[in-house]
């Protein structure tokens, strides 16, 4: 495939350059070398070499505040997951953050005859061999150790998960040998890793007989979603966990923590995943409202919006990302929430790293709470 | 099919400028042309325009004569306010039925004079203003409107039988006033009310309010407590800001005797009429009843000096202290004036006919109230007793307490049953701590230490009903007791002192009361005329209004050598049938009356305080919103319209008419509609206050339009000097509408210029894509937009509005396209150039038998051969129906569409 296939296919012709992507776009904002208008124009115009070697290919988010409103209906972040993989056959892969290792990981567990010990954190969690729900954990065992410094604990947010369950009376089965769903690597360019671990997923889980699928990462539930159903074949339902629960509020009566009287303000951060992408903006917050104890206050840019948390994919990430964070976060301390809920364990890790660094540029000692809503939901009923 | 057979006549769809250039167009090849239009009155989007492009030319200055040429021109016949119900046939010989829709006003009366309008209580957004200005339930569509009539906006049924108004004895337009108290017109209402009642603030007070009794809603739960309502204007708004309307004078003078409610109707009446009216008043006060009679904490002085003081003001005389038959008499009166209305009221008092009353302490009440209220001292001791049981009686007793009384006790020879004195009157003093002795009646007065120190009484018990219809009180043998009293005063009813009118040979009853012909007021001697309390024995206020009124009706008719006509008496009120009632009460829930809060009893018997506290206007507007006539949106039918319309064009029975007719050929020129861009969220079109349409924009500047033409910005309505225009909102976009919609790169230009031209140096910025400059001399327009009206235009779409909290600007981020930076732009205007859609509906597409495009434009067999025939043999499409054009092109399409259609029915005979 070049890049004229490509335009024809994401039939990205029709752009005008009217600039309105470039607008909103939180990357451009302040990074002056991007702008979605301005790669686009390029590939349009034959500058296609220029723009499968420029850095700057993969520093889009994919958080689609730009197609959203294109008047031209051109899906940027598929043509730039597109052009990224006709880089990469170049030798172009962005920078990894993290010396690569997060990527590895990934890239592992494409091997076939990988064992891999990963749910020692499984204490306190009922499981089962066989049941209908099947509880997809995603990378958060790996997370682990690279981010527990920052205090993100995203295996946290993988057992209270499968305690909500519980408390709802479902016991899921858990893969022993999951495979990352692969989404950092599909949108680096790296498909045919990612359509290996498309395809050992979709074995495992077609031989466990699951019916229903339920994630509490959004990206790994778009991938599902969107992402594999162009690869392999997977017949099950898929939800998120906000889903599940908002279907459940009365099952789960939410009672305050008794030493918190007071109502404390919250406010929430729409994954670009589980928002732009799918949709899904009520179920987490009608959530939040179910919870005694704390009150909902909106950012100014909320629901469809919402400002992404700076980084995908753990790439190119750099001093724009931080200032996409600092605003975000500015925004948040703005509504005089005391607490940021998340959906997406990537948006903690961020948010978190961003306040960690001691760094001495204006805004970084911004202090705010973030949790994950499976955590704040969690404590609520006490679990 | 034989071009003979076919009909020379056509139908043209849309009242525009294509509709109005086709027609004329085809009136003046001879054919016959039936011009529908589904609005009031022609002219169509280019009657919202405030100037035209490319040539800055007033848009109606340029409409107008078309306008008129098509309503005169002998070949066309306006159907506007009518809709296409069906067509059939074909070419040459269409069948088409036409909806004419209800107006509710007569167009063969209607002059267009607009009185209707100002007495109108309902307000509504104007459409045709873009929902900026307001307009009122009946209107006119606009100041030009063709043809030059008013319709009714009447949506639904009223759903009360306003037996309100009926039941008043003047008919005050009481669903008007409280729907525009409800609506915050404070000033409005006061005035409304003012047109049937001059004194709105005191009647407020003391009205027996017979409207209540009859109020719809007390079938539901409680009626409105209309009374209470009815002095909200004045609490609300400062009366002395009442303007005086400039009358012109007649020579004709009018005496009034006595300045009680009567005479101050009859008074107003005749000075609005121009008439030079003297009122002769023998107390020291004008007001009569309303000023000596009711007592000040139920009727402040000062708010009736203030509504008195106002009817001086339109020029009437009031000369206090002048007695006529003492130091004036009738004749003189006669003699110097054209006409003289009599209404003197009922200000004696009827004596006990018991033993003792001439000691002193016995005292009558009217007397009594008179000299309290006139500022005299009065002593009325420890012990009072008050005999009688109206609402003299009670007012004496309360007046009473208040003059330092320990005891008061009121003594009634009926029960509580037959007390005629209203019942929150007898309620107000039992919780004051003033006790009603029923069934009983003094029989004697007597003295100790030479002052009044006993009253005998004896008890009563009640027996067949004597010539007032109540039982006959009838005295129980050995029930006498005596209870000591220092001071009595007796309230047993009222009688006129007419004496002073026998001379003139005036008729009197054998009560004293002057006899009239009810239905004018006239009296049997020429010239005078007499109302109120002198004709009928003690009554209420409203009703002495009413009779002031007649009167003063009546003289004028007189003083214009005109004959009297009686006014027609009025229906009475309706009631609800059981199955209205379970009806209404499905359609609104029970809302309680909102009660008037009353000073606290210990503190306000201290004095003379208000004991009424009036409603706050939280308290108003939630009793003002329980009205069933105001639940409805449109019309609620209050008749002020109908009131004030002189040509009688009102009918508010009117029906749809459906009429049918023979055409030929038929032409669509239905226009463009405005696309609803609230959905693009990131220009915050509908949240952030200063983010307007262009249309709204045309509105602002035009010089028709809701503010005059002063270019105001929403949230402070300050002039705004640099405003941003944002082009392609909604069009050139797969998400909303793909086209072009062609007109807005040359009229966002030409606002630009308008601003400038508003005000000098203001800035024009505008966002686009591209400039579509194709007509004649348009690119010329644009640079000299540049060029002389400081307006920049900056390739870009931007991508999001926020707001500056401040000072409500809107700011624009936006990526310079030519640079590659992203801005921010604060502007203090934003002018949005909203897509424009096709305006046909597929129902309308459906009953013409066309096909539309995936747009919803006209679409068309042949476009290069065939480009103004639609799908449907015989009828054609120009203007923006047919696809996007400025106005130019659209009267270019409409002569063409005419030439298809003469083609088509052209030839034969």
């Amino acid at each position: 495939m070049n890049l004229e296939d490509i335009i024809k296919e994401t039939k990205t012709y029709y752009c005008l350059e009217c600039g309105k992507c470039t607008a909103v776009c939180p990357v451009s904002r302040y990074n002056s070398n991007f702008s979605p208008r301005f790669m686009l124009e390029r590939a349009l115009m034959g500058f296609g070499d220029e723009l499968i070697h420029d850095r700057e290919l993969f520093s889009c988010l994919a958080c689609y505040a730009c197609s959203k409103l294109c008047p031209s209906d051109v899906d940027y972040p598929v043509f730039t997951q597109k052009v990224r993989n006709l880089a990469s056959g170049e030798g172009e892969h962005g920078d990894c953050a993290h010396s690569g290792t997060l990527h590895t990981l990934m890239r592992l567990m494409s091997r076939s005859d990988i064992k891999q010990r990963r749910l020692d954190w499984l204490d306190g969690c009922r499981t089962s061999e066989k049941s209908e729900v099947l509880y997809f954990v995603g990378c958060a065992p790996y997370f682990q150790p690279v981010f527990e410094d920052i205090e993100v604990n995203p295996v946290n947010i993988a057992r209270n998960s499968i305690k909500v369950l519980n408390a709802l009376g479902i016991e899921p089965m858990v893969l022993p040998n999951e495979r990352c769903c692969g989404h950092d690597l599909l949108w680096t360019g790296d498909v045919e890793t990612f359509k290996k671990l498309a395809q050992f997923n979709a074995q495992m889980i077609k031989e466990s007989g699951a019916k229903k699928l339920v994630f509490s990462c959004p990206e790994g539930y778009r991938t599902f979603k969107i992402d594999y159903p162009r690869y392999v074949e997977l017949d099950c339902e898929l939800m998120h966990i906000t889903e599940l629960l908002a279907q459940n509020l009365s099952t789960l009566s939410l009672r305050a923590k008794r030493s918190n009287p007071e109502v404390k303000l919250v406010t929430y951060q729409d994954p670009c995943r589980l928002g732009r992408h799918l949709g899904i903006y009520e179920p987490p917050r009608e959530i939040i409202k179910a919870i005694p104890g704390i009150k909902l206050v909106e950012m100014e840019h909320s629901g469809d919006d919402s400002i992404c948390c700076g980084t995908s994919a753990w790439t190119n990430c750099s001093s724009y990302s931080k200032e996409i964070r600092v605003e975000r976060l500015s925004e948040a301390k703005a509504t005089g929430a005391e607490l940021m809920i998340t959906a997406c364990p990537k948006c903690q890790i961020h948010f978190k790293c961003t306040m960690a660094d001691k760094g001495a540029e204006k805004g970084s000692d911004i202090k705010m709470e973030v949790m994950d809503l499976v955590n704040v939901v969690a404590n609520a009923i006490d679990i | 099919m034989h071009r003979e057979n076919r009909h020379k006549s056509v139908l043209v769809i849309g009242g525009g400028i294509a509709g109005i250039q086709a027609s004329l167009d085809l009136a003046n090849m001879g054919f016959k042309v039936y011009l529908v239009e589904k609005s009031p009155s022609i002219g169509g989007r280019m009657a919202q325009l405030d100037k035209t492009f490319p040539t800055n030319d007033c848009a109606m200055c340029i409409l107008a004569p078309k306008m008129i040429e098509a309503s005169s021109h002998p070949n066309i016949e306006l159907l506007t306010y009518s809709e296409i119900e069906k067509v059939s046939g074909e070419i040459g010989k269409f069948t088409v039925k036409i909806k004419k829709k209800a107006s509710f006003v007569d167009w063969n009366k209607c002059t267009g004079c607009g009185l209707c309008l100002e007495g109108c209580p309902v307000i509504i957004p104007n459409e045709f203003d873009q929902g900026i200005g307001k307009r009122k339930a009946i209107y006119m569509l606009f100041p030009q409107a063709v043809p030059r009539k008013c319709v009714i906006d009447k949506r639904e049924e009223r759903p009360c039988k306003a037996a309100c108004m009926d039941a008043c004895p003047v008919h005050t337009n009481v669903p008007g006033y409280i729907k525009l108290i409800a609506e915050g017109q404070f000033k409005e209402a006061y005035k409304l009310i003012r047109e049937t009642n001059p004194l709105p603030a005191s009647v407020g007070r003391v009205c027996y309010a017979p409207c209540q009794e009859a109020c719809n809603r007390g079938q539901l739960d409680e009626p409105l407590c209309i009374c209470d309502l009815k002095r909200v204007p004045a609490d609300q708004w400062n009366i002395e800001e009442l303007e005086v309307p400039v009358v012109a004078e007649t020579d004709k003078k009018v005496a009034i005797v006595g300045s009680g409610p009567a005479g101050l109707a009859a008074a107003n009446d005749l000075a609005l009429r121009g008439h030079e009216v003297t009122i002769f008043e023998a107390l020291p006060e004008p007001g009569g009843m309303l000023r000596v009679g009711i007592p000040e904490y139920r009727l402040p002085k000062e708010i009736l000096r203030q509504e008195i003081d106002y009817i001086q003001k339109l020029g009437v005389e009031i000369k206090t202290g002048v007695q006529v038959g003492k130091d004036i008499t009738l004749e003189k009166l006669k003699k110097d004036y054209d006409a003289i209305f009599v209404a003197i009221g009922a200000h004696g008092g009827m004596k006990l006919g018991v033993e003792g009353e001439d000691i002193p302490g016995v005292m009558e009440g009217i007397g009594f109230l008179r000299a309290t209220s006139l500022g005299e001292k009065v002593d009325v001791g420890k012990k009072v007793a008050v005999i009688g049981g109206g609402n003299t009686a009670i007012d004496c007793a309360r007046t009473a307490k208040r003059l330092g009384a320990k005891e008061v006790t009121i003594v009634y020879r009926r029960s509580r049953t037959e007390m005629p004195a209203s019942e929150e009157e007898v309620t107000a003093a039992e919780t004051e701590g003033i006790k009603i002795e029923f069934l009983t009646t003094p029989s004697r007065f007597s003295t100790g230490n030479k002052k009044l120190a006993k009253m005998e009484c004896v008890r009563m018990k009640l027996g067949e009903p004597d010539a007032s219809g109540r039982p006959r009180p009838i005295p129980i043998r050995g029930s006498e007791f005596t209870v000591p009293v220092d001071t009595v005063i007796a309230a047993l009813g009222q009688v006129p002192e007419t004496d002073f009118a026998k001379k003139l040979g005036v008729s009197l009853s054998k009560r004293g009361t002057i006899e009239i012909d009810v239905r004018t007021g006239g009296t049997n001697v020429e010239r005078v005329f007499a109302g109120g309390d002198v004709v009928t024995g003690p009554a209420f206020v409203i009703d002495a209004i009413a009779a002031g009124k007649k009167a003063a009706r009546s003289i004028h008719q007189y003083l214009n050598g005109q004959p009297l006509e009686g006014e027609e008496p009025g229906k009475e009120p309706e009631k609800f049938s059981q199955a209205e009632i379970e009806d209404r009460k499905r359609r609104f829930p029970p809302r309680n009356k909102v009660e008037m809060r009353e000073g606290p009893v210990k503190k306000r018997v201290q004095d003379f305080r208000e004991v009424a506290l009036g409603y706050s206007l939280e308290e108003a507007l939630e009793e003002a919103s329980r009205c069933l006539a105001g639940q409805i949106e449109g019309c609620i039918e209050c008749h002020e319209c109908e009131r004030r319309c002189e040509p009688e064009a009102i009918v508010y029975t009117m029906k749809d008419e459906t009429i049918a007719l023979k055409v030929g050929a038929i032409i669509l020129a239905s226009g463009l509609g405005l696309y609803d861009i609230s959905s693009l969220t990131e220009y915050g079109y509908g949240k952030i206050k200063n983010v307007i349409t262009a249309m709204e924009f045309e509105r602002l500047t035009a010089a028709s339009g809701p503010t005059m033409g002063a270019l105001k910005r929403p949230s402070d309505g300050k002039l705004p000097v640099n405003i941003a225009f944002i082009q392609c909102v909604g069009s050139r976009d797969f998400r909303n509408k793909t086209y072009c919609s062609s007109v807005c790169c040359m009229h966002a230009t030409k606002e630009a210029m308008l601003a400038f031209e508003h005000h000098p140096g203001t800035k024009s910025t505008i966002f686009y894509m591209d400039m579509r400059a194709v007509g004649k001399r348009f690119q010329e327009y644009v640079a000299r937009a540049k060029k002389d009206y400081n307006a920049t235009y900056i390739r870009a779409r931007p991508g999001r509005i926020e707001v500056n909290a401040e000072n409500d600007n809107p700011i624009i981020w936006y990526e310079e396209t030519t640079s590659g930076e992203i801005r921010s732009f604060e502007a203090e205007l934003v002018v949005l150039a909203q897509a424009m859609v096709p305006q046909i509906t597929q129902d309308l597409a459906e009953i013409l038998g066309i096909e539309l495009d995936e747009n919803g434009f006209v679409e068309v067999p042949d476009k290069l051969l065939q480009p103004l025939d639609t799908t449907r043999l015989g009828i054609f499409a120009c203007g923006y129906v047919h696809s996007p054009r400025d106005i130019p092109d659209s009267v270019t399409q409409a002569s063409g569409a005419a030439g298809r259609t003469a083609e088509a029915i052209a030839g034969g005979k």
